[in-house]
C-alpha cells in the first residue's frame, strides 16, 4: 500500500483530519491534468459532460459507501456545511406549526451552532445530556418529541470520545412518528459500516477528510422516498437539485469518490485492525497509571481514545509532547480562559481534568510500532512531569 | 501559544524540580495553590550559614509556571536571608518573555517564594 506516510511525530490526530491517501492524491492530480475534464460539469457541451461524468462516478462511490442512490446525496464543502443544510434547511421549510428541534449538548459545534440559530429564530431546542457514558438514551429522544417537532439531529459517533450513539434505535422512533431524523456521520464513515437505511436516517452528513480524501469536499444524504423538504443555504445556478449553489469541483470529487471506495474495500480489514490497535495503546499507557478512558470503551468508533491523566497540566503535556505526537487536548486553546470541552465536562470531568484530556486518534496509516512508540513518549512525558509536582497534586488535579 | 527559547528550556530541562537533595543545613518552604488560576508551587531550601544553599521546586502549573519556578529557584540560590528579594513576578515574566495573560500565575510563583523566604527569616531571627 501506499500512503502519505512518512510523519514525524507520530500522527494520531485522524479524527481532526485524515492524511490524504496518495492513491487518492494522484486520481485528483491526474484528474486536474486531464484536458478532457476541464469543462464545467454544469455545462452541456462535451467537456461539460465529460466533467458531469466523472462527477457522476463520484456520486456513486459516495453513495455506496452509506448503502445509499446516487441521486440521494447533495454534494458541499464538508460535514460543517451538510450538518447546517440539514438543520437549518429542515428547521426553516418546515412550516410555522413544527419549531421544535430535539438534539444534544454534546454534539459538534456544527451542529450546536445552527440550533443555536434556530434559537435566535424562535425555534425551541430541546438539548438532550448523554448517560455517564456519553451516550444519548434512545428513550430520552422518544420522551422529547413534541407535536411540533421539526427535526431530530444525533451525531452517530462522538468526535471526542467516540463513543456511539444507538441512531438505528432513535432512526426507529423517528421513523415511527414521521420525523426527520438527521445524523452526524462524519466520525464513522468509513470506520464502520454505516447504512442509511438501516439507520433509518433522513438526512445524514459525512465528509471527505476524515477517510482519506481532500479537505473541503463533503456530502449530506438526503431519503428519497419520502424526500424532505430543505430550504438551501446558498442560492445560485440550482445546482444539486436547487439546494447547493455553485459549480461542482470535479477533482475534488472524484478524490472524494475514490477514497470511499477505498474505505468501502479496507473496511472488512481496517476496522478490527485500529480497534486492535487501540486497545494496545490503551494497554500500553497503563505504563503511566493512573490514567481514566474518557468515554465508554464500547461501542464506540474504532480510532478514537480519550485519555486523561490524573495530575498532569494540559498545556505542559502538550509542549512535552510537541514535535513527539501529534495529537490533540481537551482545550479548545490554551490561553488563561481556555475553554474546557463541553462534551468531557458533560461526562463529570472538572475543567482541569477536561484541559488536560488528550484525544489520541488512529487511522489506516497507524502502525503497531507508532503505537508502541507513542505510548513510551506519553509515558516518559507523564512520568517527567510528575516527577516535579507538589505532594497530593496527582489527587487534587482530577 | 507560542514560548520563548528560555522557557523552552527551562520546560525541557526542568533543573532543581523535585526532591531536595539531603545535606547540612536547616530546610524550610513555602507553598501557593491557585488550581483556579492554572498554578501551584512548592518551594523548599536548605538554609546554612544565614544563605540559603540549595534550592528545590515542585510545581504543577502550565509551561510559563513551571519555567519561572525553576529560574526562581535558580535566583535564590546562595542568597543570603533577609536580602531584598531577588526576583519577582514581573521580573520572571520579563526574563523568560511570558505573554501577559500568564503574569496571574507568576504571582503565585512569587508567592511561594517569598513565603519560603519569610520561613527562612524567621528561622534566622529565632
Amino acid at each position: 500500500m501506499t500512503f502519505a506516510k512518512d510523519f514525524e511525530p507520530v500522527y494520531l490526530d485522524h479524527a481532526a483530519t485524515a492524511p490524504l491517501d496518495l492513491r487518492v492524491a494522484e486520481l485528483m492530480c491526474a484528474c486536474l491534468n486531464d484536458p478532457a475534464l476541464q469543462g464545467n460539469p454544469a455545462s452541456v457541451h462535451a467537456p461539460g459532460r465529460a466533467a458531469a461524468a466523472r462527477v457522476a462516478l463520484a456520486r456513486d462511490q459516495v453513495a455506496r459507501l452509506v448503502g445509499a442512490q446516487p441521486e440521494a446525496i447533495v454534494f458541499t464543502s464538508g460535514a460543517t456545511e451538510s450538518v447546517n443544510l440539514a438543520i437549518l434547511g429542515s428547521a426553516r421549510a418546515a412550516g410555522a406549526k413544527f419549531r421544535h428541534i430535539v438534539t444534544a449538548r454534546t454534539e459538534h459545534r456544527s451542529a450546536l451552532g445552527a440550533c443555536r440559530q434556530l434559537e435566535r429564530e424562535g425555534f425551541t431546542v430541546t438539548w438532550l445530556t448523554g448517560d455517564a457514558d456519553g451516550r444519548v438514551d434512545p428513550a430520552q429522544v422518544a420522551q422529547a418529541l413534541r407535536p411540533d417537532t421539526a427535526l431530530v439531529s444525533l451525531m452517530h459517533a462522538n468526535n471526542e470520545t467516540g463513543v456511539l450513539n444507538d441512531v438505528a434505535e432513535v432512526g426507529r422512533i423517528c421513523r415511527e412518528r414521521g420525523l426527520s431524523f438527521h445524523v452526524d456521520a462524519a466520525q464513522s464513515v468509513g470506520k464502520l459500516p454505516v447504512d442509511v437505511e438501516q439507520i433509518g436516517a433522513t438526512l445524514l452528513s459525512f465528509c471527505a477528510h476524515k477517510l482519506g480524501g481532500p479537505k473541503g469536499v463533503g456530502a449530506l444524504y438526503i431519503r428519497r422516498r419520502p424526500r424532505p423538504v430543505l430550504q438551501p443555504l446558498v442560492f445560485g445556478g440550482g445546482h444539486e437539485g436547487g439546494l447547493r449553489a455553485g459549480s461542482l469541483p470535479t477533482h475534488q470529487l472524484a478524490g472524494f469518490g475514490a477514497a470511499c471506495e477505498l474505505a468501502r474495500g479496507l473496511l472488512p480489514t481496517e476496522q478490527p485492525r485500529i480497534r486492535a490497535l487501540r486497545e494496545r495503546l490503551w494497554a500500553g499507557l497503563q505504563a503511566a497509571a493512573p490514567v481514566w478512558r474518557n468515554g465508554a470503551a464500547e461501542p464506540s468508533v474504532p480510532g478514537i481514545l480519550n485519555v486523561f491523566f490524573p495530575g498532569i497540566e494540559g498545556e505542559s503535556l502538550l509542549l512535552a509532547l510537541d514535535g513527539r505526537l501529534a495529537v490533540s487536548s481537551g482545550s479548545a486553546c490554551n490561553s488563561v480562559s481556555a475553554e474546557s470541552s463541553y462534551v468531557l465536562r458533560g461526562l463529570g470531568l472538572s475543567d482541569l481534568a477536561a484541559q488536560a484530556s488528550l484525544r489520541l486518534s488512529l487511522g489506516r496509516q497507524t502502525t503497531a510500532e507508532e503505537i508502541d512508540r507513542a505510548a513510551a513518549i506519553l509515558e516518559r512525558c507523564v512520568r517527567r512531569l510528575r516527577k516535579a509536582l507538589p505532594a497530593g497534586a496527582i489527587e487534587a488535579i482530577a | 501559544m507560542s514560548y520563548s527559547q528560555r522557557v523552552r528550556e527551562l520546560f525541557e530541562q526542568l533543573p532543581r524540580a523535585g526532591a531536595l537533595a539531603t545535606g547540612r543545613g536547616q530546610r524550610v518552604h513555602g507553598e501557593a495553590k491557585a488550581l483556579d488560576r492554572g498554578a501551584w508551587i512548592r518551594f523548599e531550601a536548605r538554609i546554612d550559614g544565614g544563605r540559603v544553599v540549595e534550592c528545590a521546586f515542585r510545581a504543577w502549573g502550565c509551561p510559563h509556571v513551571l519555567a519561572a519556578a525553576a529560574q526562581a529557584a535558580a535566583s535564590v540560590s546562595g542568597m543570603l536571608v533577609g536580602e531584598e528579594l531577588p526576583t519577582d513576578a514581573h521580573r520572571l515574566a520579563a526574563e523568560l518573555d511570558s505573554p501577559p495573560e500568564k503574569l496571574g500565575r507568576l504571582l503565585v510563583v512569587e508567592d511561594a517564594l517569598r513565603a519560603m523566604l519569610a520561613q527562612a527569616h524567621a528561622l534566622q531571627s529565632r
